[in-house]
């Protein structure tokens, strides 16, 4: 009914309940439909969206003895999934990096490890020293997950889960004898070993004595030390009692300090005495004294003097990211390679579930590194190397003063050291040959 | 039972819509309540006389507790913010002194320390801060913070200058470590479930009076939707203040930004 039809003499009656009712309701709606859009279509997009995430590890020492390579390797494979976050992530997915501490100790490790795939990690990169990837390997295993280690080692060994980024001793120990024993390298003939105690100077430096072994030489002594020492006086009187014309060190982490600073005291000079180091890169340069260090060597796949357009762009991003004097180095470089290999492989493969991935493998995957063109070997599942050798400057950097000519091909099994043995994942594994005892006779 | 952390993905609404949604809310309550609700409250009090002076009467009553019980929510939950924005700011001055002081160790432990505290820096902006914002604890954090420790610990000043230096770094890291401590209790700080369930029943019955004045429907959906409009505000505000790193009135990353900055310029 009308205000206008009401008769006259009438008042107007107050708005009935069922009126106001009806237009309560009809007022309710038009409000909810003026702000549902901006309350939740306005939400779902106003708020960042979450996307859908994958979980990978990084498992590397972040404090103790191996922390200070531990510490950059994370860097950079944080960095690497940062800027593939930043263009879209891996199969839509951003990359979520968990980077626990294992403390440089292995029962930690394999706590850590064993932590990181129960929750979910598709790939762990990680580990330094090969007696700590060689404590968590079994773990990996059991979880058919793929454990990504960057780090130069001794071979002698393959997993169908693990992925080899470093040198293997056919990328590193035998160019470096070759290239002693050859004309460039001064003919070396009297070879001192010295090496920390554990795997990978015992293996590295029995491949080597197999080397010396086939062209009529023999090392004139050999030492270890245990890792994390700093104590060789000892070592360095033997080392000029022997008499050495130069020395081949395999002593890993801050022990290095020590041997340096013993060889200093002892007046040894690069000229007639060198040093050729396997593991001493940028970052560990700088824990020593360059007046220490000066004209001796180190055999790498890596260095970041190298003069090449894209390395000089990747040291540049590095720093740019982590700061002005951040160094690159061996085990970074190929770390970097590694991730961007795994990433193709799950995009190749379209899952990050492992066996898939690992069969994206055999497509022969290639990366342009910082330090030149890498291939993933889909055989071993390790990657082709570069060989240089480097000569440390004042400025703790390296002079290139010897490269291979291209990349070399990885064999875990060097057969002068280990006769009758091979690796082959896409056929049957590994072809086991004569049981070989490192710690034996030569 | 009331978990207030069950509400917490309200935090992900862009402020300007979620306060909004508060204020909708609570007007929509009201109004729902006064079309259904309403005529059978009336029923308790329509035969008294002078009603509508009882209830504006006990209405004001009830308002000055409950405005002073929310204007005193809303002063703790601004001085928690306070106090944790003040933590974060003494973290970042402690850890800015420490950077300095550790630039006048001999290398390479004061490069080892400089990379070590700028690693930190740069975690807690990337990774840490976006974690706080979901009320997440970062934990790796602690890792970064540990490795410093062991560096510093790990010198051996040898000349009296050097110790003195080395005895306020460790006196700085002693300061930055209690900071970052208390803005990691910070994080997951709020009000506790019982202050809500107070806030929340004494709006329901601040609103419920209302619905018993006798007045023209439209005048009462008007005023009370005013009231309710407001207590929305007010419930958005301390909803807004109750974590220090989440939500519109939050810490920022800033102090630790200009500092990284600066570390960064060499």
């Amino acid at each position: 009914m009308d205000r206008d039809d009401i008769p006259p003499g009438m008042t107007a009656q107050p708005l009935s309940r069922r009126a106001a009712l009806r237009q309560g309701g009809a007022t309710t709606l038009a409000a909810a439909r003026l702000l549902a859009p901006a309350l939740f279509v306005g939400c779902s997009t106003g708020a960042p969206p979450r996307q859908q995430t994958v979980s990978v590890g990084l498992l590397h020492s972040q404090t103790g003895t191996t922390a200070v390579g531990g510490r950059s390797l994370r860097d950079i494979e944080m960095h690497a999934f940062e800027l593939i976050n930043a263009a879209g992530g891996i199969l839509g997915r951003q990359v979520e990096m968990t980077a626990p501490n294992p403390r440089s100790r292995d029962e930690l490790r394999l706590v850590k490890a064993r932590q990181m795939l129960d929750r979910g990690a598709v790939a762990v990169f990680g580990c330094w020293t090969s007696a700590a990837r060689k404590s968590v390997l079994p773990l990996f295993e059991e979880y058919k997950r793929l454990l990504l280690y960057a780090v130069q080692y001794e071979g002698n060994e393959s997993s169908p889960y693990c992925v080899y980024g470093g040198m293997t001793p056919n990328q590193q120990i035998l160019p470096l004898l070759d290239w002693l024993t050859g004309a460039a390298g001064g003919e070396k003939k009297r070879i001192f070993l010295v090496g920390s105690d554990y795997v990978f100077p015992r293996t590295a430096n029995f491949i080597t004595k197999k080397y010396l072994k086939a062209k009529g030489l023999e090392p004139v002594g050999e030492e270890y030390v245990p890792l994390g020492d700093r104590n060789f006086s000892a070592v360095v009187k033997k080392i000029r009692e022997a008499p050495a014309d130069c020395v081949i060190n395999t002593v890993n982490g801050d022990s290095n300090v020590g041997l340096f600073a013993a060889l200093a005291e002892a007046g040894i000079e690069p000229i007639w005495l060198p040093v050729i180091s396997t593991s001493i890169a940028e970052d560990e340069l700088r824990s020593l004294l360059p007046e220490q260090v000066v004209g001796h060597y180190a055999a790498s796949c890596y260095f970041q003097s190298l003069d090449t357009d894209a390395n000089r762009q990747w040291v540049k991003g590095f720093q740019n990211e982590f700061g002005y004097d951040r160094v690159t180095g061996d085990p970074l470089e190929p770390a970097w390679c590694l991730v961007h290999l795994w990433k193709q492989a799950v995009e190749k493969a379209g899952t990050f579930e492992t066996e898939a991935v690992r069969q994206a493998f055999r497509d022969g995957l290639e990366f342009a590194g910082p330090g030149g063109r890498v291939r993933l070997d889909p055989k071993t599942q390790h990657t082709t190397k570069y060989f240089r050798l480097g000569r440390i400057r004042p400025d703790r950097q390296f002079d290139i003063v010897h490269q291979s000519r291209g990349p070399i091909d990885p064999d875990p099994y060097p057969q002068i050291a280990f006769p009758g043995w091979s690796c082959d994942w896409t056929q049957d594994g590994v072809v086991r040959g004569a049981e070989v005892d490192i710690n034996g006779d030569v | 039972m009331f978990r207030p952390e069950s509400w917490y993905w309200l935090y992900d609404i862009p402020p300007a819509r979620l306060s909004v949604l508060f204020i909708a809310a609570f007007v929509g309550f009201y109004w729902v309540g006064a079309i259904l609700i309403r005529p059978i409250l009336r029923q308790l009090v329509k035969h008294t006389a002078g009603c509508n002076d009882i209830v504006g009467y006990v209405l004001s009553c009830f308002c000055v507790f409950y405005g002073l019980l929310l204007g005193l929510i809303a002063v703790t939950a601004y001085q928690n913010v306070a106090d944790a924005n003040e933590n974060v700011t003494r973290e970042a001055a402690a850890l800015s002194a420490l950077y300095e002081d550790v630039s006048r160790y001999p290398d390479p432990h004061g490069q080892n320390l400089r990379w070590l505290l700028r690693d930190y820096t740069r975690y807690l902006i990337k990774y840490g801060w976006p974690l706080q914002q979901r009320g997440i604890v970062p934990e790796e954090g602690t890792i970064r913070a540990e490795a410093v420790h062991d560096q510093l610990l790990e010198f051996q000043p040898r000349t009296p200058a050097e110790e003195i230096v080395h005895a306020e770094a460790l006196r700085q890291f002693n300061n930055f470590l209690e900071c970052r401590r208390m803005r990691l209790f910070s994080v997951t700080s709020a009000l506790p479930a019982s202050m809500w369930y107070v806030m929340i029943l004494g709006a329901i019955f601040n609103i419920a009076i209302c619905w018993l004045f006798d007045m023209r429907f439209l005048t009462q959906l008007i005023l009370g939707g005013i009231l309710a409009a407001y207590l929305g505000m007010m419930m958005h505000l301390i909803f807004d203040m109750n974590q220090p790193f989440r939500g519109d009135v939050s810490i920022s990353a800033e102090p630790f930004e200009m500092l990284y900055e600066r570390m960064n310029e060499g």
